[in-house]
């Protein structure tokens, strides 16, 4: 981790000279115990600008966009294992051309369908989890590049910026639905086991006499 | 019957369109069929995108609002269509173009106007 974090840092500096306009905010963003899509919809906003009454859709004029501890980023559900991510390798190697007819063979470096879990992205490079949410998000034309570049995400909460003036952004007030019935009962079974592992714990000796008697 | 040449009628016809062409992008400016051709493509889109300009700047125009109303903490009312709803109702006609540029010019006026207008 250390190793990616000083790569990081090296990055974070990097790309600032291409950005032209600084009259732009700098608003940071704590990934810690948000849920990746709502956060990521929240960003993608912001680094828009459609926050700002002068948002023009041919400029790009968002807010530089930090992330912090994005490795304490959630997602709920099963996705933590089930969610894949997908990409495709292969490239076209040679186009040749026959003049007569209108034949084209193109040979091609094989590749794969490559697929990654959301558990071992996260292992590898927590940054790129929120990085891809963010951008696909984004809408796709030529001022996506330029966002992206605003976009500065750190696993954990150092980062080089400590001298700009950083505005912290509240994340606006979410309703949480109710659960289902299902989960409800096994969310009330779960804490029963628990009450019933903190009387075990509480009382050790005097409950493992009792036990093998109640089974019994 | 005699010959009659036509003459450059043709010819004077074509530079008139070919000025109006004089600025396009590569075949569409040199040769004289596609000149025709991209002339009317060009009057047709400016006809229709006429009507469209309206259009989208009213939707810039909403959009703006909406950002700047997002952010008035003060009442639940961070919404454009809450605004709109109270400025009918408390018959403040205004159109949105005003709104907007009120927006970016004097922001602070527009959400005092707005929370007052809400109450």
């Amino acid at each position: 981790m250390k190793m990616v974090n000083a790569f990081n840092m090296k990055r974070a500096a990097a790309g600032l000279r291409r950005i032209n306009l600084d009259g732009l905010r700098w608003r940071v963003f704590d990934a810690k115990g948000q849920i990746l899509g709502r956060l990521a919809s929240q960003i993608a906003t912001v680094v828009q600008g459609k926050d700002k009454p002068t948002y023009t859709p041919n400029r790009d004029d968002g807010d530089m966009c930090i992330v912090l501890n994005a490795k304490d980023v959630c997602v709920t559900g099963r996705k933590l294992t089930d969610k894949v991510y997908y990409w495709h390798t292969g490239q076209v190697l040679c186009l040749k051309h026959f003049s007569l007819n209108i034949d084209i063979m193109v040979y091609r470096y094989v590749g794969h369908l490559k697929e990654r879990t959301f558990k071992d992205q996260m292992a590898k490079d927590p940054t790129e989890v929120i990085r891809k949410a963010v951008l696909r998000m984004l809408p796709r034309n030529k001022l996506r590049d330029d966002r992206d570049r605003k976009l500065r995400i750190f696993p954990s909460s150092e980062h080089p910026f400590g001298d700009r003036p950083l505005e912290p952004y509240v994340m606006p007030p979410r309703s949480v639905r109710e659960m289902r019935p299902r989960e409800r009962r096994a969310m009330v079974r779960a804490q029963k086991a628990e009450q019933q592992q903190q009387n075990t714990d509480g009382t050790k000796k005097g409950k493992k006499r009792e036990a093998p008697e109640e089974s019994a | 019957m005699t010959r009659i040449k036509r003459g450059y009628i043709a010819r004077k016809r074509r530079t008139k369109i070919r000025l109006f062409t004089s600025s396009f992008r590569g075949a569409h400016s040199r040769l004289t069929r596609t000149i025709s051709q991209q002339k009317i493509k060009a009057l047709v889109s400016a006809n229709r995108d006429r009507d469209r300009k309206k259009r989208g700047f009213r939707g810039l125009w909403i959009h703006r609002i909406n950002a700047i109303i997002g952010k008035n903490k003060k009442k639940q009312y961070n919404r454009y269509s809450n605004l709109l709803y109270n400025m009918y109702k408390g018959q403040w006609l205004l159109n949105h173009k005003i709104v907007a540029q009120m927006g970016i010019l004097k922001g602070n006026c527009l959400l005092m106007i707005a929370n007052e207008i809400i109450t």
